[in-house]
């Protein structure tokens, strides 16, 4: 093995450095220091900028790379904790702009996601539970473990009382898949699911973010365009990921949340708008846009 | 230009008929026998010796007279993928100026490939090159 000093570091190898963080941290560990230095051999001299062609390539394979690493494991496994995340991720945003008026259950939600990002998923189970049968009791009107009934007013995040324009079926449902997917993990055992990223809490503040208004005023279940925004972004990752990996795992969490959204949406049939409709066909065209391109067809035999 | 010819489904060509590739190239599924063109360049350039990424970049571009220029990202993209796939694997590793060095070198699989594609683009490039009878 040939050794040689190391060189103090340049402003191009610092940018070049940046890039590489689109890649995720072990490939870095591993290979990063490898890339920058074809990167540097590669640049001209006295050149202090990345070379635009070189700076989307790490942008794509760092993105690429993150995706086909995630991409390891049972894949249904895997898109079924994804799944139950972002249920349980819309769960606690319903909640969340009450946590004033109900601190405890808001916490018990915001812990049962915690566990569920951490892939703990015993200590998830009752946490869910508990937070699920008391969303459950105020969305129905019923006293449980405490005299919290509705209406449950709001704080800055929304203008509107809790589960307002929600059903005790449509809440109900939404903990029950959370439950479910959370037996059915358990009993399979086989790995440990995978530590989630500190992304998910942002989301969940952007799903319970009732901006900026895009429906009529008046609207009796109105949907934000945070909301929208968030989970547009989310579902076209999906289809990214499916696409670039071959893989059915994002479509499989997709077609859970999905579902989800969709008995709740049915549960305001009677109110529902055109725009409503744009949104369930957002998702739905991207949920089957996810399911069907790991299908798509091989150009080239490495591929 | 004239497409790529392709071939029907586990169908083994009349003129090829004694080559030793046909158990890679001619069992897989219909319209895949191609290799991607930086693939097939880096598997090219590594058929002659060990290289590293910068060598196998500047080896890229004299084959392909300037014409193909992966990123580097795309690149290790690349590598990495043929790696997994078998097809290259890691020689040895040099640390240089204090950074660490990967040298790759093409399989025997890999060698098979590259050649079988070759020969395909031959057999495809014969059709329109040779005198019309």
């Amino acid at each position: 093995m040939t050794a040689t000093m190391p060189q103090p570091m340049t402003s191009l190898e610092r940018r070049y450095r940046r890039l590489l963080r689109a890649y995720p941290r072990q490939y870095r560990a591993a290979h990063g220091d490898e890339l920058v230095d074809v990167l540097l051999e590669s640049a001209g001299p006295g050149r202090n900028v990345p070379v635009p062609k070189e700076a989307w390539g790490l942008l794509v394979g760092g993105v690429r790379s993150r995706i086909v690493h995630l991409a390891t494991g049972s894949a249904w496994e895997d898109g079924l904790h994804l799944g139950i995340t972002a249920v349980a991720a819309a769960n606690l945003a319903a909640l969340l702009p009450y946590a004033g008026a109900v601190p405890l259950w808001t916490l018990l939600s915001a812990l049962a996601l915690l566990a569920v990002l951490r892939g703990r998923l015993t200590v998830a189970f009752p946490l869910t539970l508990v937070a699920g049968v008391k969303a459950v009791a105020v969305a129905g009107g019923w006293q449980m473990f405490e005299p919290t009934l509705m209406p449950v007013y709001p704080s800055v995040l929304t203008g509107r009382a809790l589960f307002q324009d929600s059903s005790p079926f449509a809440v109900a449902f939404g903990y029950a898949v959370v439950l479910l997917g959370l037996l059915v993990l358990m009993s399979r055992r086989r790995e440990t699911p995978r530590i989630r990223s500190w992304w998910w809490p942002a989301a969940v503040v952007a799903v319970a973010w009732a901006g900026p208004s895009w429906m009529e005023e008046g609207s009796w279940y109105p949907l934000s365009l945070s909301r929208l925004a968030t989970e547009a972004a989310a579902f076209g990752l999906a289809v990214a990921g499916c696409y670039l990996a071959r893989d059915h795992r994002w479509a499989l969490a997709s077609g859970i949340y999905l579902l989800v959204r969709s008995i709740e949406l049915s549960m305001n049939a009677d109110s529902l708008t055109r725009q409503h409709l744009a949104y369930w066909g957002v998702l739905a065209v991207l949920a089957l846009g996810a399911a069907s391109v790991p299908f798509r067809r091989r150009r080239h035999c490495l591929d | 230009m004239t497409p790529p010819v392709r071939r029907p489904l586990r169908e083994r060509p009349p003129d090829v008929a004694d080559a030793p590739l046909n158990g890679i190239i001619w069992a897989m599924p219909r319209g895949t026998s191609e290799v991607s063109e930086p693939m097939f360049f880096v598997l090219a350039a590594l058929r002659a010796g060990p290289l590293h990424g910068h060598a196998i970049s500047k080896s890229i571009k004299e084959l392909s007279s300037g014409r193909v220029q992966p990123s580097v990202g795309t690149l290790y993209g690349i590598l990495e993928r043929l790696n997994e796939r078998g097809v290259i694997t890691v020689d040895r590793e040099e640390t240089v100026n204090g950074r660490n060095r990967r040298y790759f070198r093409i399989t025997d699989e890999g060698r098979t490939l590259v050649e079988a594609e070759a020969r395909r683009m031959q057999e495809a490039a014969s059709l329109v090159l040779r005198p019309i009878t």
